[in-house]
């Protein structure tokens, strides 16, 4: 009867319960909704960098990551790479010549990362043939063809077929320039590859540097939920010598960046829940003052305290239990409706694409959201509560029912 | 055999600026099957009074034995106990519950006294019955008179089967049809049953059905008279 008395006390003011509702329900609108638009760019900004840069997981010579020395490789690598691609969980693999050089077109030079790519290998990991903007995926050109990201090609003031030279240092460590054309151009939202890269055939570049048919790297992509560190341990357990790290160690700001998204979600939450404390503290107060004379006849006919203070904080847990659920399914609706459409952020694309951003957003939330959601709304609600309920509690059954 | 035994009570208001002495040493005794009217013109006690017979509210000084156990030291939570298993109050402002219907009403203290559905649930019919409103059972307290309302609220006083009812100014609000409908209730329930009744009244009408009356003027008893009839 104590949840009847309670739930029947929600609706005594109809008008007044239904705005504290509607404010539970917009907070926990804008806090899903919200979490949705960040998440989907930090999804978007992690993703484009695993997919299109980092890869999930990279292999390296232990000595090779220092100083980038082109002398030191892999040994076997077209062994590992097949054994990497075949452990359970790895979508493709790859491996890689890292050099860095310079790359100048008849107007302008620039520093690069140049990597020369098993071509065919390479479309499994990075799926660079759908970056291209203009061009084909080494295609058309035979000689020397080379793959270059739009903001750097921008830079350079080159377009599909324009000539460049790539320099670097060889083996030796003799000067070594190479003329190439520009056989694609990608656009990604990862700075590092729109800017600072050049990829060629590894054909091309390795008699170039004179390293025979030797790689610096091996990168693999995995299934979405795959633990990384389980695939590393396989891959250490028949190949000890190697330098083998997660996303996570290879571009750690992509890590702090995910760690700060999920504090900012926690920031997001504290301050809506907080604004929704202080309505529900003010409803409920409202609803206690002017019941006054009533809860004195309940603590005078022999409901003890604890009921009284119980009878209050289920009457505000039932208000959130009506205001979340319609806040949770209005956020869902909204993140679900720009999740295929995507959010067209295209007027603020420079800014965001300096950030690595890309400027189509498409919002995205883990059913866990929902949960933490609900979790942070029922402790609100109980912090919430805890007032009034204190106020109740703290009357006199013979002032209360004497009051006018 | 007294079922209240109040004892030296003193009631004082504002004790540390301006003394007001609501009750000044009263000593009274209700044996039991009482139907007893507490009277006085406005400002005498009789409300003070009662509170503190009923535990509602603390003596300056004094004591007061409800059927042998004396409440004046009890501690709060003891006593909302205390006053659910052995008073029943009825408020001159019927004070029901607007969110429950008339039965829910009435059940409620067997509620809180942790009787079982059935038990519960056939105590208050038989109790509506007994008040001529068992066809109300499934009414909210606001579609039904003041002098319904106050049925009802007898009903949930006698619900938790007390020692005793108190009952403040139970008629203050009700027309004289309505008055005299309660006072026919109350008193076949004291004649019949054997309830103890306590009433605080300035209300002729009540006055008239008492079998004793006391009569209170300044915070004192000046006149005690027991009613043969």
């Amino acid at each position: 009867m104590l949840l009847k008395i309670s739930w029947r006390n929600v609706w005594r003011n109809k008008s007044r319960s239904l705005i504290v509702i509607s404010s539970i329900a917009v907070g926990v609108w804008a806090l899903v909704a919200g979490t949705g638009f960040m998440n989907g760019f930090m999804v978007s900004y992690i993703s484009d960098s695993i997919t299109y840069n980092t890869s999930n997981i990279q292999v390296h010579h232990t000595k090779f990551s220092a100083d980038k020395d082109i002398n030191i490789f892999i040994s076997n690598a077209s062994e590992k790479t097949a054994h990497l691609g075949q452990i359970p969980g790895v979508t493709g693999a790859t491996k890689r010549v890292i050099v860095n050089g310079m790359i100048a077109s008849a107007k302008k030079a620039s520093g690069v990362e140049i990597r020369g790519i098993d071509v065919e290998n390479e479309q499994q990991v990075t799926h660079l043939d759908s970056a291209l903007i203009d061009g084909a995926y080494f295609e058309g050109i035979k000689r020397n063809p080379v793959l270059i990201g739009s903001k750097l090609a921008e830079e350079l003031n080159v377009k599909i077929r324009s000539k460049i030279v790539l320099t670097f240092s060889d083996s030796e460590g003799e000067m070594i320039s190479g003329a190439f054309r520009v056989v694609g151009i990608i656009k990604v939202s990862a700075v590092n590859l729109n800017e600072f890269t050049a990829i060629v055939r590894d054909s091309d570049i390795q008699p170039l540097l004179g390293i025979g048919n030797n790689y610096h790297e091996i990168a693999a992509v995995t299934e979405t939920q795959i633990d990384e560190q389980q695939i590393i341990s396989e891959y250490e357990s028949t190949y000890k010598e190697d330098l083998v790290q997660d996303w996570k160690e290879i571009a750690p700001e992509l890590a702090y960046a995910s760690d700060m998204f999920a504090n900012m979600l926690y920031i997001l939450m504290g301050v809506i829940l907080t604004a929704l404390i202080f309505g529900i503290v003010n409803t409920m107060l409202m609803a206690v003052l002017e019941r006054i004379k009533e809860l004195g006849m309940l603590m005078a006919v022999g409901m003890v305290k604890s009921k009284v203070f119980l009878m209050i904080l289920v009457e505000t847990i039932f208000l959130g239990m009506v205001g979340t659920p319609i806040g949770l399914l209005l956020g869902y609706l909204n993140v679900r409706y720009y999740q295929d459409r995507g959010v067209d952020l295209t007027e603020y694309s420079e800014g965001l694409e300096a950030f690595g951003y890309s400027s189509q957003l498409f919002p995205y939330l883990e059913s866990s959201v929902y949960i933490t959601v609900s979790i942070g709304v029922f402790i609100t609600t109980i912090i919430a509560a805890a007032y009034p309920a204190y106020k109740a509690i703290s009357l006199k059954p013979v002032e209360a029912l004497h009051k006018i | 055999m007294s079922i209240i035994q109040a004892q030296n009570i003193k009631k004082t208001y504002n004790a540390d600026t301006i003394p007001v002495h609501a009750l000044n040493a009263i000593n009274l005794n209700v044996e039991e099957g009482e139907f007893t009217a507490i009277v006085g013109p406005s400002g005498c006690g009789k409300t003070t009074l009662l509170n503190i017979l009923g535990g509602l509210d603390d003596a300056t000084q004094g004591s007061v034995e409800i059927d042998g156990t004396t409440i004046t030291d009890m501690r709060d939570s003891d006593l909302i106990d205390f006053r659910l298993n052995n008073i029943g109050f009825v408020f001159q402002s019927y004070n029901l519950i607007p969110v429950l219907t008339t039965k829910e009403n009435v059940e409620f203290v067997m509620l809180l006294q942790k009787q079982g559905d059935k038990a519960r649930q056939s105590r208050a019919m038989e109790l509506l019955k007994e008040m001529g409103i068992a066809d109300k059972a499934d009414k909210r307290p606001s579609e039904l008179s003041g002098g319904q309302q106050q049925r009802v609220a007898v009903a949930r006083a006698l619900a938790s089967k007390p020692k005793f009812v108190l009952a403040d100014e139970p008629t203050a609000n009700l027309d004289s049809q309505s008055t005299k409908d309660l006072l026919d209730i109350m008193a076949k329930l004291n004649k019949e049953e054997g309830i103890t009744f306590v009433f605080s009244t300035h209300d002729q009408r009540v006055i008239d059905r008492a079998r004793r009356i006391v009569y209170l003027d300044d915070g004192k008893i000046i006149n005690d008279v027991t009613v043969s009839k």
